[in-house]
């Protein structure tokens, strides 16, 4: 059970942290589809393989899809075990989500990772 | 957003029952044992919007909006890995989004994600004590401190900004 590992109030206290920082850095994420060029253009494929390539962009990318997965796989946990309660229930619900959680944060950084490396 | 969320989910606990709905001899009989059959409900009770406020409305909003926004960022992971497939692969499934019905979509995900941005903040500065009011002796009708007129403000604005995110939204992809 993850509350084995860290207590429940440090787990809402990442929760709430991840919350905030994600939205500062999603912001920039929107602001940039905004601003290159009108929302259209920027989701053309040399800009955002241009985006990909970008390196210090490409490391906001990592760091939003980290948080967002620490944040949003949280979430899911925190409202399954509101629905129900019990020790294998709640390991089950626990473990499913940081395993969900870390599957996700691998698919994401493969697809970073290989466009910033040019291997597209 | 647990702990002031479990708090918005007690907001119909009535007098003479404690958080999980047991009588706790507090009240008069009939009204406590009515109480306590009406938390009673379970789930399809504890999902009643209706009964309790514009707190329960919040409660329900922030948990849909969250699982929305999670099933959305899931499938905006799997779309944009098409940009390893080459131009092509991801020409392709832009198409797929770039349609009136994307555009709804990206409208609706833009909602969700200020309302439960905005929403969520309340909460942290209500879990942190901040508008809370004062700490005092609950008395009846035992009005929870933490329901008060600048949280029900804050439930609003979030609404209202959700709102005007998706109109805005809109006009921005459909070029208006």
């Amino acid at each position: 059970m993850a509350s084995a590992i860290l207590r429940e109030s440090t787990i809402m206290k990442i929760h709430y942290g991840t919350a905030l920082a994600a939205v500062a850095l999603v912001a920039v994420h929107v602001l940039m589809r905004l601003t290159s060029g009108g929302f259209a253009e920027s989701l053309e494929y040399e800009t955002v393989l241009a985006n990909y390539r970008f390196l210090p962009y490409a490391l906001m990318l990592e760091i939003i899809l980290v948080l967002l997965s620490i944040h949003g796989f949280n979430g899911l946990r925190v409202i399954l075990l509101e629905l129900r309660q019990g020790p294998r229930y709640e390991k089950a619900v626990s473990y499913g989500c940081v395993a969900a959680m870390f599957a996700l944060i691998a698919y994401g950084s493969r697809t970073i990772i290989m466009t910033n490396m040019g291997m597209v | 957003m647990a702990s002031v969320d479990q708090e918005e989910g007690n907001a119909g606990v009535e007098a003479g029952t404690d958080s999980q709905g047991r009588y706790d001899g507090a009240g008069s009989d009939s009204g406590a044992r009515a109480a306590a059959d009406g938390n009673r409900a379970g789930i399809g009770g504890m999902a009643n919007p209706g009964k309790y406020g514009i707190e329960r409305v919040a409660y329900w909003l922030m948990r849909l909006t969250g699982l929305g926004l999670l099933a959305y960022f899931i499938g905006h992971i799997y779309e944009t890995s098409s940009i390893l497939q080459g131009k092509m692969g991801w020409d392709e499934f832009l198409a797929i989004t770039q349609t009136t019905e994307g555009h709804i979509l990206l409208a609706i995900v833009i909602g969700m994600c200020v309302f439960h941005t905005v929403n969520g903040i309340r909460v942290m500065l209500g879990h942190g004590g901040v508008g809370v009011g004062r700490a005092a002796r609950p008395d009846y009708p035992y009005v929870p401190a933490s329901q008060n007129y600048r949280h029900k403000l804050g439930i609003y604005t979030a609404i209202v900004l959700a709102a005007i995110a998706m109109m805005y939204g809109l006009a921005v992809m459909f070029g208006v």
